[in-house]
């Protein structure tokens, strides 16, 4: 060193070693330091990205299907079955027979627990069988002299403690008679039933049939409870319809005991209300298959609203009920499954879905789910016809009896068929309504109930909040932040410029509260107000600067250079004062003295918290990342640009939309992206000041709902690893995707335009 | 700020008398001429001390002088940009064919066009080579293709620059050399035709190569425009300038003929500066 002057150029002492040493050991841990940060961010961003899409793909999972058991048909002297059911914990089966007997057998290997022949009149002879919904656990007989017996087949779970201190779990299966063990006669006239309905309500119970005479006979039980000896009667109330001479195959009632379908084999089918007992009405005759092909199969979906239509093509068919413009109803084909290929025996809806399985007579096995439009699986299970399937009420059993008397017990793998491409984007047509619609309405207390879950009115909701929320933060961001770099004298862009950026800090709960709680009402209170100052303000302040121009140069000289915007501030109050002064007589002269009300008059729904509101509240909340990067991009513009500007005679104004907006573009563009990834992946404020009406309607005065928020609101309700669970996930990857994609296409954008201006 | 100031005891008396008779500037036709100029920077900083002098028309006037002797800040003088500095304050006249640029009337903008200016860094707007030179044309609002289309091959040629880029006119600008971007820059400047060109070293960021075609360019303009030119190199201007004054510490020590002031200079300073003992 300066010891050493005869020294080599590196001198290799001992102190210079060291010193080298450490400086590259410093060096080193500065760079490999970085590395592993920037790494482990994108690590971090990579396992989020991952663990979405590993609780997300489930979803995507075709169906599946695996034999379990398959030995002879139990107890087969007990008669031909005619109708097959499982109890909840798939452990039991239930076959029904055309000997009236109920047999109770363990699906694990068929073994018989219980054989039990039902009360029947030995003098008379079993004419038809119909079950209830399948949650009921009912079935009904009907006679040949007009009578039916209806029993429930029913399951107590028993604990009992073993030898090692566990608690085994026992099921003993019972028959109960919920409407007495006599018979009920159906049909005073006593003619044979041959055709059966049966439904329990809490009230009334239903029994409707056929007789050979063809009448439809409607017959409504009412329970009567007696206060003394608690003996139940049931009270009759009944009536008939005459039916036209046809070889009625089907007969369904809906669990609601107001609508009665009958249809024959021809698929001509008849569409009864039966809302008035005494009363039946004929409402409507409609074709369900195609000419020349035979109606094979015919149930409701889970709820009764649905019918699945099964023909002799091996098409399957979802009709419901839609309500016209005339007020009535009609029955409409709403959807087509993939066709099998031969005809379908039997179809079996799912309990607490809206899926179903069916079964052709070449021994495949379908299963579809109907909103969802899916096909999940077609798969064979045995070479014989089957005959009769049943599936278990929580859907992982399939229990098929084939005509070589060999019954199959199928495990099913199905964990989320609701979900499709067209039932997360496309509109579908859901029960119960006119069109087809996009929805989101996740769950409700009720099995029958349809889930809806249309990604669509979120995605939409959360492009609305953000355009409405840019619509009022880019223009007031972008200028105030060109104003403030380019025009503002540099002491006072020293207060402004950071009272703005403070403004990022202020917690989004916040403004979501003041938003939905104060800045709603009072914006529907006064909104010819609001509606007033979004116009007179920006006239106001164009006047003002127009003014400025007229004003005695004693008064401009007093306001130095760059200080000129202060002014505005009691215009701006001014303003502001006389739009709220003006609402209350605006609002009497042109909207009847209740703008909301008027507006809901006039065919625009208003909700108070609405679009406006949040696009008031977010466009707030982005203003200052937005006027921040904005500045910045201006105010870093070489000065040797503008100087080169305005050496040509430029104006200052020439000099800005010339010059400086056009090289400080790509911050700008950044600064609109920063502001829109923040708009979109907003969730507080959303959250409260929207009112969460997942509505697709992009009017100002419409509430709204966002991907956000809703992942907010429904995520601690939802069950954990559940169709539903998985679709809010779903829809926090697809949020990802939107800010990933806004935030690619930004940094795109910015580096093409950076490249462009670099050598500057 | 005084105490620096060399004594003043070795002025000749007689070259005080040359400048203030106007030297030989009789016969030329005067362009620009400054009387009596002050500029403060702030209350402290008194840039520059009473100028007196006249710049003739169609020639190339050179500044000379160290590092922060004004001699840009005069040169910015002449087309107010000194005015966008926080806290300036001018005293004086300038007068460009007679008529005083400081007066309440004059418009700034308008000034400029008449008055054009190149600075030390090329400064090219990033937009295309057309768009470039034609950008002080649009601000006057000359949007007419075929009038843009001469005007800007005109300037071009006239800044030596249409051989290397007629086919590449809409090619972002800033893809040109250093060299290349200055003489667009003085393509720019001319294409509004003003009647002085202010030149701020504009070969110092440039290779040898490139300050020489733009020494070319000059000696060529100087035929259509008056040029006022701040150069640190003395060499530069001995080869471009006809006149040449030479600035001290905010004052104009010597403006004389650019051969007598490298040859013979009057002053004392002169000669210090021009021998190289300091600057």
């Amino acid at each position: 060193m300066m010891t050493a002057p005869n020294k080599t150029i590196s001198s290799n002492d001992p102190a210079t070693l060291r010193r080298r040493q450490w400086r590259m050991l410093k060096d080193k841990i500065a760079r490999y330091g970085m590395t592993l940060g920037g790494i482990s961010v994108i690590i971090t961003i990579m396992l989020i990205f991952f663990y979405l899409l590993y609780v997300v793909l489930p979803l995507l999972l075709p169906a599946s299907m695996e034999e379990a058991h398959q030995y002879e048909v139990p107890s087969q002297t007990a008669g031909n079955t005619l109708y097959l059911a499982a109890e909840e914990k798939s452990e039991v089966g239930v076959r029904f027979t055309d000997k009236a007997h109920a047999v109770f057998f363990y699906l694990a290997d068929g073994s018989i627990i219980s054989d039990i022949a039902l009360p029947t009149p030995t003098d008379a002879k079993l004419t038809s069988f119909n079950h209830a919904d399948s949650a009921q656990q009912v079935v009904a007989f009907g006679f040949d002299n007009g009578q039916a017996l209806v029993v429930k087949h029913h399951y107590d779970v028993k604990f009992t403690l073993n030898e090692s201190g566990d608690n085994d779990r026992t099921i003993h299966p019972s028959i109960q008679y919920p409407m007495g063990e006599d018979l009920i006669e159906v049909d005073e006239q006593g003619q044979a039933l041959t055709q059966l309905a049966v439904q329990m309500g809490e009230e009334e119970n239903t029994l409707v049939a056929i007789t050979p005479d063809h009448r439809l006979i409607v017959a409504g039980f009412t329970k009567e409870v007696d206060f003394f000896d608690e003996s139940v009667t049931l009270e009759r109330d009944g009536g008939e319809l005459p039916l036209p001479k046809l070889e009625i195959a089907y007969l369904l009632l809906d669990k609601e005991q107001k609508v009665v379908y009958l249809a024959d084999k021809a698929g001509l089918s008849t569409r009864v209300d039966i809302r008035d007992k005494t009363e039946p009405q004929v409402l409507q005759q409609v074709q369900l298959v195609e000419n020349g092909t035979q109606l094979t199969s015919l149930t409701f979906l889970t709820g009764n609203i649905s019918l699945l239509v099964g023909d002799s093509r091996g098409k399957i068919t979802q009709w419901f009920p839609v309500r016209d413009k005339n007020g009535g109803e009609s029955l409409a084909k709403i959807r087509e499954f993939d066709a099998q290929n031969t005809p379908i025996v039997d179809i079996s809806p799912e309990e607490r879905r809206k899926g179903f399985l069916t079964a052709d007579s070449e021994g495949q096995i379908g299963i579809y789910h109907s909103t969802a439009h899916r096909t999940l699986l077609v798969e064979p299970i045995t070479n014989a016809n089957i005959t009769h399937i049943a599936v278990a009420p929580r859907a992982k059993r399939l229990l098929a009896e084939d005509d070589a008397n060999q019954f199959h017990v199928w495990n099913i793998e199905n964990e989320h068929p609701e979900v499709s491409w067209s039932a997360l984007w496309s509109k579908v047509w859901y029960e119960d309504h006119e069109e087809p619609k996009h929805m989101w309405q996740s769950s409700s207390a009720s099995n029958d109930f349809e889930p809806k879950f249309s990604l669509t009115p979120l995605a939409f909701g959360t492009l609305k909040a953000a355009f409405y929320a840019m619509l009022i933060a880019v223009p007031l961001a972008i200028f105030g932040g060109i104003y403030s770099a380019y025009f503002m004298s540099p002491a006072m862009r020293g207060t402004v410029k950071p009272t703005i950026e403070i403004m990022e800090a202020l917690p989004t709960v916040i403004l979501g509260f003041l938003a939905g709680l104060w800045l709603a009402p009072v914006v529907e209170a006064n909104l010819p107000g609001i509606f007033a100052l979004l116009l007179l303000l920006p006239m106001g302040i164009l006047l003002t600067a127009y003014g400025w121009r007229f004003m005695p140069k004693i008064v401009k000289y007093h306001i130095s250079d760059g200080w000129e915007a202060a002014l505005l501030i009691p215009v701006v109050i001014f303003v502001a004062w006389i739009s709220f002064l003006l609402s209350p007589p605006l609002e009497l002269w042109f909207f009847e003295g209740d703008m909301p009300q008027w507006l809901n008059s006039v065919g625009i729904d208003f909700d108070q918290r609405n679009a406006l509101v949040v696009g008031l509240a977010m466009g707030l909340a982005v203003i200052p990342s937005i006027f921040s990067i904005t500045e910045d991009a201006v105010f870093n513009v070489p000065k040797h640009l503008t100087s080169g500007s305005l050496a040509l005679g430029a104006t200052p104004w020439q000099t800005m939309t010339r010059v400086v907006i056009l090289t400080a573009s790509p911050g700008i563009f950044s600064a609109v992206m920063i502001g829109m990834g923040r708009a979109v992946g907003e969730t507080m404020i959303v959250l409260m000041a929207t009112g969460n009406t997942a509505v697709m309607d992009f009017s100002i005065f419409q509430g709204l709902r966002t991907l956000s928020a809703n992942i907010a609101v429904e995520m601690p309700e939802s069950e954990v690893h559940s169709t539903h669970f998985r679709i809010l996930f779903l829809s926090g990857l697809v949020l990802f995707i939107f800010t990933f994609f806004l935030n690619t296409i930004a940094e795109v954008v910015r580096h093409r335009l950076r490249r462009k201006y670099s050598n500057l | 700020m005084t105490q620096e100031t060399p004594p003043l005891t070795h002025i000749n008396m007689s070259s005080l008398g040359r400048e203030e008779n106007g030297l030989n500037l009789d016969k030329e036709d005067i362009c620009l001429e400054v009387k009596n100029l002050d500029l403060y920077y702030g209350n402290a900083k008194h840039a520059l001390q009473k100028i007196n002098m006249r710049i003739p028309r169609k020639r190339v006037t050179a500044y000379i002088g160290p590092s922060g002797c004004g001699k840009s800040t005069l040169l910015r003088c002449f087309n107010r940009m000194n005015e966008l500095v926080d806290g300036v304050r001018i005293e004086g006249e300038i007068l460009l064919d007679g008529n005083n640029i400081y007066h309440p009337s004059v418009n700034v903008a308008d000034l400029r066009q008449r008055v054009g200016m190149v600075f030390q860094k090329p400064n090219p707007f990033p937009k295309s080579i057309y768009e470039n030179v034609a950008y002080g044309l649009r601000l006057q609002g000359i949007n007419n293709r075929r009038v843009l289309d001469e005007i800007v091959e005109k300037s071009l040629r006239g800044a030596a620059l249409w051989e290397e880029v007629n086919d590449r006119l809409h090619d972002n600008a800033l893809g040109l050399s250093g060299g290349q971007q200055q003489r667009l820059v003085i393509a720019r400047a001319i294409a509004i035709e003003p009647e002085v060109l202010l030149l701020d070293e504009p070969a110092s960021a440039l290779d040898p190569i490139s300050t020489l075609k733009i020494e070319e360019l000059i000696t060529q303009l100087k035929n259509d425009y008056t040029i006022v030119i701040v150069t640190h190199n003395m060499q530069q201007a001995a080869r471009v300038s006809d006149y040449t004054a030479f600035m001290y510490l905010g004052e104009l020590i010597e403006f004389d003929d650019t051969s007598t002031i490298f040859t013979n200079p009057v002053k004392k300073q002169t000669e210090d500066y021009i021998t190289g003992r300091y600057g």
